[in-house]
């Protein structure tokens, strides 16, 4: 898609080590502006590990991450946060006591563009209307889809120049994650550069421009958004050797 | 009559309780510590003010001001390696910071204690339908009102609140977000320096003999109703430090006065009972998950 | 789980006591003095230990027990006439009570030890915050009442003309045979089941351990163990008053332990020979003596530095090897997560 373009998104020989066990080796992708790339794989792969690495919630061992060619590897979270990586995190996370928008002001609290705050409201608003519906009432009382479109609500306006999300799916009923997806695909057209980490390998593989499949810490496969439907592959690269 | 007056009393001495529990228990959510060295505040500023009784009210307030955010700066910075210790460490260490410190004001100021009255006229009691009320309880009711509200205001109300609070309530996601945990940390502490500077004004109005255990001696109290009242939560700890303010003052009115001695044995064991009986704290609404095993 | 390790645990203690007993037995008297002081220390620190150091929970109230054990010794090694005078007041059992010194030390251990379970009862229920708040209150209780309950003791006054039978050989004695105990109680298997619920509370209760009950064993004999170095205090210094067991002292013992290291014999004798050592040594400079002349209060301050200065740099005292728990990584993240303030902050 991008090829000659320099990466915005780049994760070099990435190791991160909980201990004396390393959760991810050697791991190398890229993401272009505008891009969507997903990360598969079976539990424990180290698929959230990379974004917390990412996010620098962790210190990698070894390796580097950069956004824009910057090397932001041991950086701290708010850093992170403030040079334009949104996250929203697995298990959503929102503030079940403060309302709605309050949840939502604090995604302002990342964002670098002053302006445009409005224009995204709506936007996000748009894409979101339950969250519109509920603005004034605690966050609490979203159901959990809600509550997912609010986390992605509020990363949206950051204004990131990347948004990840750590298994968006999880704990959602399949119509509810359709759902989900469709809002993803729209978020995508709109220029947003998304990352994406998924336990519905599918669902991801068929979203994104390329899907990475982990396995064990390593990187086994990238896939095509046709090799989908290819469930043999999935499997072999899932518990292959 | 009697009972309005002890009752207008223990508002008095509870809204200043407030104001020190207000300020404990912000630092404690921003970062988990609970502090025993929050009472060396309180000493520092009425020994600030006990240096500066020559001098203009003004100027005397805004160095009482001064120096107990400047203590309250120092004991942010002072506290870091603890960021990720385990409450019990965090008391004991506070602990020895508490003992440290009055140590330091026994070797500069001795333990005689030293006058360092002021604005003694607020001492004077006004005649308010046959009650007599002092306007210093007046002061305290109105400047604890006053604060308690500001800072309610401020939380809810501005960024810089909206941040305290996300990162009391969730530290990591807060930090994802964006939120500079650093700077509202030492924001929470800049706050809880204000108030109490406040609440020690009001103090040193009452009971103007600054000893080096000034503070400690009130604190120990705040501190406990801010564990009673339910640490977790700002409004449930100062309400908190505000009842052990109320309780004490209504006790120590409403005691025998040859049972009044036993006083701090009341409180404290009501103390240990509420601990008891609700470990996450009076005031709390949820079930806050607390180490209980 | 922490691996004890044999018999040098507790050889090595003794013999650094039974060291410092000698070389203060040939000390000039008033040095000797000193040596006795370091000693007692050590027997109130050792049970404080046993407590502390097995359960990782924070004790502020401890020194509650060394108080009743000294005004219990004391109340009972003092002649009817004399205790009237100062306190007409008393309940008759105990003016009327005189005994000797062993007996004295027995009723002090007693009286620590039953207070100790008293309070144990209601209270090892409660752990981290909400015990060292509580341990606190019964801390304020004490002295509260003691000083102001006029029909048990002197109350303000300073209880006097105690019987000084604290030599070398009773407070060596005394503070070997508690560190005897404290390491018997450790091996045990109420000690040992104890020190399994502090690595991992959820995994002891779900194997049977009753978490409360081994608590309460081992509060109960720190109190007895306090009280009994309580009555070693009084007849070391043939009097006592409220204010000689209180804050100062709450202090000083747990500085004591925790710069020694909380979690072995080794770092509560340690850290209370040395804490001695260094708090007499800043006491004589204070006077003036030894060429250095240090202003009043200084000493508190130097303490209380060290005190800090090892809580926020070696957590685990300085006996300890490493500075951070020795737990594995794996089992570290078990233990984060089952625990309900999980530690998510360290960056």
């Amino acid at each position: 898609m991008s090829e000659r373009a320099a990466p915005l998104l780049e994760v070099a020989g990435l190791e991160v080590r909980y201990g004396r066990v390393a959760a991810v080796r050697d791991l190398s992708f890229a993401v272009g502006r505008g891009e969507a790339v997903a990360l598969v794989g079976p539990n424990g792969a180290g698929k959230s590990t990379t974004l917390h690495a990412v996010m620098g919630l962790v210190r990698p061992a070894r390796g580097d991450v950069r956004l824009g060619g910057r090397s932001i590897a041991g950086l701290a979270p708010e850093a992170v946060a403030r040079s334009g990586i949104a996250l929203v995190p697995e298990g959503r996370h929102v503030f079940p006591h403060f309302t709605v928008e309050e949840n939502l002001r604090l995604g302002l609290v990342a964002r670098r563009a002053h302006d445009g705050v409005a224009d995204d409201l709506r936007r996000v608003y748009r894409l979101f209307p339950a969250v519109e519906e509920f603005r004034g009432r605690p966050a609490g009382l979203l159901s959990g889809g809600q509550q997912q479109q609010l986390a992605i609500a509020r990363g949206l306006l950051a204004a990131p120049d990347v948004l990840l999300l750590d298994e968006p799916s999880l704990g959602l009923a399949p119509t509810v994650v359709d759902a989900v997806f469709e809002t993803l695909a729209e978020v995508r057209a709109g220029g947003v550069t998304v990352v994406l980490v998924e336990q519905r390998a599918q669902l991801a593989a068929a979203f994104a421009d390329r899907t990475h499949v982990l396995a064990n810490g390593e990187l086994r496969l990238t896939l095509g958004p046709g090799d989908a439907e290819d469930t043999d592959l999935l499997t072999q690269a899932y518990f292959g050797s | 009559m009697n009972a309005l007056q002890t009752v207008v009393d223990a508002v008095a001495l509870g809204s200043l309780f407030a104001l020190v529990a207000m300020g404990i228990a912000l630092i404690f959510g921003v970062m988990r510590l609970v502090n025993f060295a929050h009472g060396e505040l309180l000493t520092a500023g009425a020994y600030a003010l006990f240096l500066t009784t020559e001098l203009p009210l003004a100027v005397s307030i805004a160095v009482l001001f001064a120096t107990v955010i400047a203590f309250a700066l120092a004991t942010e910075v002072a506290v870091r390696p603890l960021r990720a210790a385990s409450p019990a460490a965090m008391l004991v260490t506070t602990f020895a910071l508490s003992f440290l410190l009055q140590s330091v004001f026994l070797l500069v100021w001795g333990s005689q204690g030293d006058n360092a009255g002021i604005l003694p006229e607020l001492n004077r009691a006004a005649d308010v339908g046959g009650l007599r009320i002092r306007w210093v309880t007046v002061a305290s009711i109105g400047v604890g009102a006053l604060l308690l509200v500001g800072t309610a205001l401020l939380l809810n109300r501005t960024t810089i609140g909206l941040e305290m609070r996300a990162a009391a309530h969730d530290f990591r996601t807060a930090r994802l977000l964006g939120v500079r945990t650093n700077r509202v940390i030492r924001f929470a502490f800049l706050l809880a320096g204000v108030l109490a500077a406040a609440a020690t004004l009001m103090l040193v109005v009452q009971r103007p003999l600054v000893t080096p255990v000034y503070g400690f001696q009130l604190v120990i109290p705040a501190l406990v109703g801010v564990v009673v009242g339910g640490l977790d939560r700002l409004t449930s700890a100062t309400l908190g430090g505000f009842a052990v303010g109320f309780g004490t003052s209504v006790l120590g009115d409403v005691l025998p006065s040859d049972g009044r001695v036993f006083l701090p044995s009341v409180v404290f064991a009501l103390v240990i009972v509420v601990l008891l009986a609700r470990p996450s704290g009076l005031f709390t609404r949820a079930r806050t998950v607390v180490e209980r095993v | 789980m922490s691996r004890v390790r044999g018999i040098s645990e507790l050889a090595g203690p003794v013999l650094l006591l039974a060291l410092v007993a000698l070389a203060g037995s040939v000390a000039s008297r008033s040095v000797a003095l000193e040596f006795r002081s370091a000693l007692v220390s050590a027997t109130i620190v050792i049970a404080l230990y046993v407590f502390v150091g097995n359960s990782g929970v924070v004790s502020f109230g401890h020194v509650s027990f060394v108080a009743v054990g000294a005004f219990a010794a004391g109340l009972v090694s003092v002649p009817e006439a004399l205790k009237l005078s100062v306190s007409p007041e008393l309940y008759p059992f105990i003016a009327r009570a005189e005994v000797g010194n062993a007996a004295s030390l027995a009723i002090a251990a007693a009286v620590g030890g039953v207070y100790a379970f008293l309070v144990g009862v209601p209270l090892m229920r409660l752990s981290g915050l909400a015990a060292g708040i509580a341990t606190f209150a019964v801390l304020e209780i004490t002295h509260n009442v003691l000083r102001n309950w006029p029909r048990i003791g002197p109350g303000a006054k300073t209880l006097s003309l105690v019987p000084e039978t604290s030599g070398f050989l009773q407070v060596t004695i005394g503070a070997v045979a508690v560190a005897v105990i404290a390491f018997a109680y450790q091996r045990s298997r109420p000690g040992r089941l104890l020190r399994a619920a502090r690595e991992d509370p959820a995994a002891a209760q779900g194997s049977g351990v009753n978490i409360h009950r081994q608590r309460l064993v081992a509060f109960t004999l720190s109190g007895a163990l306090a009280g009994f170095g309580g009555g070693l205090l009084v007849h070391l210094l043939g009097s006592i008053t409220t204010e000689q067991v209180y804050l100062d002292l709450t202090f000083i013992t747990l500085a004591m332990l925790i710069i020694g290291g909380v979690s072995s014999l080794w770092g509560a004798v340690v850290g209370a020979l040395l804490v001695s050592g260094l708090n007499s040594f800043l006491a004589e400079a204070e006077k003036g003596i030894g060429g250095l002349d240090l202003p009043t209060g200084a000493r508190l301050v130097t303490l209380g530095t060290l005190m800090a200065a090892v809580l926020l740099f070696r957590p685990g005292g300085i006996v300890s090897r490493a500075q951070a728990p020795r737990v594995s990584p794996a089992l570290a993240r078990r233990l984060a997560s089952l625990r309900p303030f999980a530690r998510e902050r360290a960056s």
